[in-house]
């Protein structure tokens, strides 16, 4: 199995897949105590617009995709917050839209070929190593953000208004969460892809929430399988010749199926 | 009785609430003072949960003004000394992945100091909370386990942990069992009576506290006064208040 490993592309996409395990299961369980599931397939699809960008100038994708899904998470949070829509309405607008835009723009650009089909489902042979140290920068200043404020985003998930009553800054928080799962889901699109990014961070958390147990076993469950899942996807991916994101989101949606049984009432 | 009063916690003047053209509150002026007891009744729809969501800054008047402590509410960073109890109190998410513990530690956030770590004053706070109303068994419990009765006093934990001041109940106990309600109401009155807690009480069960309660607001739109609760409301106003029979309003004050 460590023949993999040989391989430089390997050794970056492990790093950089583990990394994003990190990542996303731990921010993925507090928009899923949100009841904010979608956002995270909303500004997957708003960073393909920045990804669409990226491949169309010949720049680095990651950085457009990462500014893209952050103006996304914003309008998402003021429309949401200031014309009293229904979130869920939000996100299915703006999901759409930015696909239509991403499409249009690389249509326009004639960019429709490998390199966006990679970033739609995920390519662990397309991890280079300044993309490795980006991820590990911003997933750290990312992580760092949500582990100071996660009593505070514990409360709100809870109860957001007794949580606004107590003199928390509940809007602030909101910026803050969703900006910070915009980064995240912007840096893992490269090794899980964009249509499947939403998978890694919401169902480790379901899956774990089933044991019905605290907030921080809650998490580290979640880890353990989002870890589980990255890895075990990465090596099918590898020896199968499969797609890495779809074969780690297939991983991941095996051990919710474990969990639903096995917490069965 | 006699109550001498001060500056007022809550100076509330000319409040109007008005939504889609449709007026909810309509120049309502009252003060709350320190110690006291308030009740608050009304008609469903009357406006009761809207004012006490304006004075907790959750909605923003149409017009007039909410002073708290004698600051704008705007200009009010002392929330900790406001203990909130919302109306769906004792209904929670069931899969929310929080113990007895966890909810009431959530009273102190607001007070956390650098990395939000919890210091002595914080574990003694919960701890007293827990004790008072008699959850301190519970602690390890899922949120989601509990009974509606036990929900409920885990949730005014969670309003105690913070020391509040003022302690504002919005019905929180719909839905809960007839026993569970008895010792509630008790121990309203003990921390208003032995901690001094100012209590700011949503209720539909007038006649069960009328003997606990200082003064009395009745809210359908606009507010009236009643500075002597145990009189409480004569038929008539009853009448006016809810727009039916107020014989149809017997309350159980009295052993028959």
């Amino acid at each position: 199995m460590l023949e993999m490993f040989e391989y430089g592309f390997m050794q970056r996409a492990f790093l950089a897949g583990v990394i994003i395990a990190v990542l996303a299961s731990i921010s993925g369980t507090f928009i899923v105590l949100r009841r904010y599931s979608m956002i995270s397939e909303t500004l997957a699809h708003s960073a393909l617009v920045g990804v669409a960008i990226g491949l169309v100038a010949e720049y680095s994708p990651l950085w457009s995709a990462i500014v893209f899904a952050i103006i996304s998470a914003w309008l998402i949070e003021y429309l949401r917050s200031s014309f009293s829509l229904y979130s869920d309405a939000v996100l299915s607008i703006l999901l759409s839209g930015s696909l239509a835009i991403a499409v249009i723009i690389v249509s326009l650009g004639g960019a429709f070929n490998n390199s966006l089909f990679s970033y739609l489902f995920g390519s662990i042979l397309s991890v280079s190593s300044e993309d490795v140290i980006t991820i590990a920068i911003f997933g750290a200043i990312s992580l760092g953000a949500l582990l100071f404020f996660s009593k505070e985003l514990y409360f709100v998930a809870y109860d957001e208004e007794v949580a606004k009553t107590s003199g928390i800054k509940v809007d602030f928080l909101n910026f803050l969460l969703v900006t910070v799962v915009a980064i995240i889901i912007a840096l893992s699109i490269r090794v899980v892809g964009s249509l499947l990014i939403g998978a890694l961070m919401v169902i480790p958390s379901v899956s774990a929430l089933q044991f019905r147990v605290g907030l921080l076993k809650t998490v580290l469950i979640s880890l353990v399988f989002a870890l589980l899942s990255v890895i075990c996807g990465m090596t099918l991916s590898f020896y199968f010749s499969l797609p890495s994101g779809a074969t780690i989101v297939l991983c991941v949606l095996g051990i919710f199926i474990v969990s639903l049984v096995i917490n069965r009432k | 009785m006699s109550i001498k009063f001060s500056v007022p916690i809550f100076d509330i003047k000319n409040l109007n609430f008005i939504i889609k053209g449709q007026t909810i509150l309509s120049n309502i002026s009252l003060e709350i003072f320190t110690s006291e007891y308030i009740a608050i009744i009304g008609p469903n729809g009357g406006g009761k949960t809207t004012l006490v969501r304006m004075l907790l800054e959750l909605e923003k008047p149409s017009g007039g003004e909410v002073k708290i402590y004698g600051k704008k509410l705007s200009n009010f960073k002392e929330w900790h000394k406001i203990g909130y109890v919302p109306q769906r109190a004792s209904h929670v998410d069931s899969s929310f992945p929080a113990t007895v513990l966890d909810i009431v530690k959530m009273g102190r956030i607001s007070q956390g100091g650098f990395f939000n770590s919890f210091k002595d004053e914080d574990k003694r706070a919960v701890h007293d909370a827990m004790l008072k109303m008699d959850i301190l068994d519970l602690q390890n419990k899922m949120i989601g386990t509990l009974s509606g009765g036990q929900r409920q006093r885990v949730m005014i934990a969670r309003a105690l942990a913070s020391k509040p001041q003022i302690l504002i109940l919005d019905e929180p106990n719909t839905g809960v069992d007839v026993a569970s309600q008895k010792n509630f109401y008790a121990l309203l009155k003990k921390l208003n009576k032995e901690e001094k807690i100012t209590i700011v009480f949503i209720t539909h069960d007038i006649g069960v506290i009328a003997d606990d309660i200082t003064r009395l607001f009745t809210i359908n739109q606009k507010a009236i006064i009643c500075n002597n609760p145990k009189q409480t409301l004569s038929c008539q106003e009853m009448s006016e208040l809810y727009g039916i029979d107020a014989h149809l309003l017997h309350n159980h004050r009295h052993e028959h």
